[in-house]
């Protein structure tokens, strides 16, 4: 069969899937915070079109394939629509989308520039990246302010063994907007990956990642930060499988919520029977600012194993009135003594960012977004 | 060989008998087989019931039969076949007892194995003891005491037919007919169960008791427990309970109703130890329990202890509706699996007044094949100003072939409110069985030493009388299973 062919046997498969399985809605136990069944028809998603990427410069040394092209090579066949679990979501963007990016860096390469992938416009989309044996690479992922009415990307990873890659992602408020990314992620041996999750929130936003760290060594680095106002929704579900021994993963989310807004982390973590070894620590954070926000955290623990380190901890409520008091002692107004609380409850999330130039923009977006996340609902 | 192969050697050589495994051969009463508005008037007739109890159950029953057993729990277990149980099952009626050797010797003799404390013993034990044999209360005691302080304490059945007012009142308002599944079906077909009701500024004369005990071959139990405590007074109820060994699977679905109003306090403790299957998981009881209290006034404070280590099943989630303001409400649970016992529990902790605060301790220890999962939920509604929330849930593996599942939910919704959740997982440390071992102790004695430590925060809340019965079942669950 011709990779075309085989491409079009998968569409037609995920079409089907997602016929079969139709929007996800509140009864499903991971979108219980978030009924997009209530908000969009499986109908819109449908015809909602292909979303645009663009990298304005390629670093040298990585390999790029378009996916509006059929014919694509082994690599991308290999990847596209075949990691992680098949979701409802997932199996939409690979079904309306008519086109994405790939990208791979080949055994042994180190990318130090970071790959910009700017991610707009309305739509369905895929894109993938491939980290061949020891390559290394950072993939900064900013988004548009207009997703018009749906923006739903499906991200494939695939880590080889001691690959490491860092990932930014940047979503800006789309206050008229449903976003939605859902990241499958396999790690082999020793890969590790390091994934920022940076949202300013929309209509409804969710984003998602599954991670398998499927060898034995492999880590995966989880931080987050959300400063919502208004009325702009952010949800973050996580699900990491330690699926081999001696595997680590952190997770480390801070969540502002002012306005009427909500702020969601949901974070499962797996660790299946022959995990010995592992260790998984997660800490969720929320950040209250008004009497009409909202915070709901899920950290999930299942674990199959008696030789594991695992904990988590989840904390919601207000500024320390203690910490406040004493910089309003100094003679600090109390707007900007909030403030500088509020930064330095968000600086621990953003501070792991690998990157200078990432961490600056990061912080950018959050200096930005905060006056909105400070007022109460109007 | 390593102390931590060597434990897990033994849960694999696990074969403790199940030490409270015998049935008692008395005649019972028996409903036919089967679910139908007739078996429910049946229950009712047995019953004397007034009519509005009919209706009450019938309505329910009703539902019952548009509902869906839920299937969101982390459990597997063959389906039930609700058709092929008894509904109701009662010890042989006499007309009444003038004395205890009146009642049926047989009967005498399994409460005497269980240890409840009916005849000399209850003097020494101090403890009142209504005790439901086969969902029928046989014997109730220390009712002068008890009429004294005005305290109203018998079974449900009786309470149905001398405070129809209470009963009418309350009956339902904490866990609705159409709350769940299994709380509707208690409602339809509820056999009996406990009633309390504590006045005004009374502070209980002692620690209320029942003993339940599933004895009938197939048959469900029903339990239906409401207690009371009017404003200010105060209230400690216990429940413990054992049953024979059986091989087909029995279902139980047990309501409990706490309503606390202005000022008053409930603490309800309880210890579980219902036969958990054999070694091959095979029998056992299903357990399907709906508890919930309603910090109904001001200033109440509902406070529920468990330790859980029967059933084959368990499903149970005691909880605190925080509705006045300045309310309490806990959750100290220690929960038991091993072979191929699966427990679901955990607590919801519903904060909607001002200034309420809530308490969750749950430590779940796993051997075996076992799977233990806590699943809650705090959830701070936007009036609940100032509410605060600690959260601790510990889970310790024995063995490599069981799972410790952590599931909570935290819902906040004002700014004001505080929630901190902290949840950790681990084995025994190998460092502190080394220590024991080192200081002469055997390798049994200084697991449950160290899994005495690890439940010591949920035992200290328990009453003297069951703290000794507790840390007893907890050596009595792991015997074998560890060290």
């Amino acid at each position: 069969m011709s990779a075309a062919a085989q491409r079009e046997a998968r569409r037609t498969e995920a079409l089907d899937s997602f016929r079969v399985r139709g929007m996800p809605h509140r009864r499903f136990e991971h979108w219980r915070y978030s009924d997009l069944r209530a908000v969009l028809d499986a109908g819109q998603v449908a015809q909602a079109g292909t979303a645009k990427w663009n990298i304005e410069h390629l670093p040298e040394g990585v390999e790029l394939f378009d996916l509006s092209v059929q014919d694509a090579p082994e690599w991308v066949m290999k990847t596209l629509g075949h990691v992680g679990n098949r979701r409802t979501m997932v199996e939409a963007s690979l079904a309306f989308s008519e086109g994405g990016v790939a990208l791979r860096v080949p055994k042994g390469k180190h990318i130090a520039e970071p790959i910009k992938l700017e991610i707009g416009g309305q739509g369905n989309l895929r894109w993938l990246i491939v980290l061949e044996q020891g390559a290394s690479a950072t993939v900064f992922e900013p988004h548009a302010h207009d997703a018009g009415y749906l923006r739903n990307v499906g991200v494939e990873i695939t880590l080889a063994e001691g690959a490491e890659l860092q990932h930014v992602r940047c979503a800006p408020l789309a206050p008229r907007s449903f976003t939605v990314e859902l990241m499958a992620l396999e790690l082999a041996k020793h890969a590790k990956y390091y994934g920022h999750f940076a949202n300013f929130g929309s209509r409804l936003s969710r984003t998602e990642a599954h991670i398998v760290l499927g060898g034995e060594g492999a880590e995966a680095h989880l931080s987050g930060v959300a400063v919502l106002g208004h009325e702009a929704h952010s949800d973050v579900t996580t699900h990491i499988e330690h699926a081999a021994g001696k595997t680590l993963s952190t997770q480390l989310f801070k969540h502002v919520a002012g306005g009427k807004s909500r702020a969601v982390y949901q974070g499962k973590i797996t660790v299946r029977d022959g995990a010995s070894g592992s260790d998984s620590r997660q800490t969720a954070r929320a950040l209250l600012m008004s009497p009409r926000a909202e915070a709901d955290l899920k950290p999930e623990l299942i674990i199959f194993n008696d030789d594991v380190k695992c904990a988590h901890g989840a904390t919601v409520g207000d500024l320390d009135p203690e910490s406040l008091f004493y910089l309003r002692s100094r003679g600090i107004p109390e707007k900007d003594a909030r403030r500088l609380l509020i930064n330095a409850f968000l600086e621990e999330a953003v501070d792991v960012i690998g990157n200078d130039t990432l961490k600056e923009t990061i912080w950018h977006d959050i200096e930005a977004a905060l006056p909105r996340a400070m007022e109460a609902a109007k | 060989m390593s102390a931590g192969s060597d434990t897990k050697d033994q849960v694999a050589a696990l074969g403790e008998k199940y030490k409270y495994g015998f049935v008692t051969d008395i005649e019972t009463e028996m409903a036919p087989k089967g679910l139908n508005a007739d078996i429910v008037r049946f229950i009712s007739a047995k019953k004397n019931e007034p009519e509005w109890m009919l209706d009450w159950r019938l309505a329910a029953f009703r539902r019952w039969t548009e509902m869906r057993e839920p299937g969101w729990a982390r459990l597997r277990y063959p389906k039930i076949e609700y058709q092929d149980a008894y509904y109701y099952a009662a010890p042989k009626d006499k007309e009444k007892y003038e004395s205890l050797d009146e009642v049926d010797p047989k009967l005498i003799e399994t409460y005497k194995k269980l240890g409840i404390p009916i005849s000399e013993q209850k003097m020494l034990a101090g403890v009142a003891v209504d005790a439901v044999f086969d969902s029928v209360s046989v014997a109730t005691t220390f009712k002068e005491k008890l009429n004294e302080a005005g305290v109203i304490f018998c079974p449900i059945s009786e309470a149905i037919r001398d405070y129809p007012d209470l009963v009418r009142k309350y009956l339902g308002s904490v866990v609705p007919v159409t709350d769940n599944f299994f709380a509707t079906l208690n409602s339809a077909v509820f056999s009996d169960g406990t009633f309390v009701y504590v006045p005004k500024g009374v502070r209980c004369p002692m620690e209320l008791s029942t003993y339940f005990r599933i004895n009938a071959s197939q048959t469900g139990q029903f339990e239906r427990t409401l207690i009371i405590a009017d404003e200010g007074s105060y209230v400690s109820y216990l429940e413990g309970c054992t049953a024979p060994m059986r091989d087909e699977n029995q279902l139980h679905a047990a309501v409990v109703e706490l309503v606390a109003l202005e000022g008053a306090e409930i603490k309800y403790s309880t210890v579980q130890n219902w036969y958990p299957g054999d070694e091959n998981g095979k029998g056992g009881i299903y357990n399907f329990v709906t508890k919930r209290g309603d910090c109904r006034g001001h200033r109440s404070k509902i406070s529920w202890t468990q330790v859980e280590t029967g059933s084959a099943i368990t499903w149970k989630y005691p909880s605190c509706i925080l509705r006045g303001d300045d309310t309490i409400g806990e959750f100290y649970s220690v929960a038991v699996t091993n072979n191929y016992q699966q427990a679901d529990t955990g607590t919801k902790m519903i904060h909607l007044g001002k200034n309420t605060r809530s308490r969750i301790i749950s430590k779940g220890i796993s051997a075996g094949k076992a799977q233990n999962t806590y699943r809650g939920l705090v959830s701070v509604h936007a009036k609940a100003i100032n509410a605060r929330n600690y959260t601790q849930c510990d889970s310790l593996l024995i063995g490599d072939k069981c799972g410790a599942h952590t599931v909570p939910y935290i819902e906040g919704r004002n700014p004001s409110a505080r929630l901190e959740h902290e949840a950790t997982t681990s084995k025994i440390a190998e460092d502190q069985l080394f220590y024991c071992l080192q200081r002469g102790l055997s390798q049994e004695e200084a697991v449950a030493l160290i899994v005495n430590g690890f439940c010591k925060e949920v035992l200290q809340q328990l009453p003297m009388e069951f703290a000794v019965e507790a840390q007893k079942l907890l050596g009595i669950s792991l015997e074998g299973s560890v060290g």
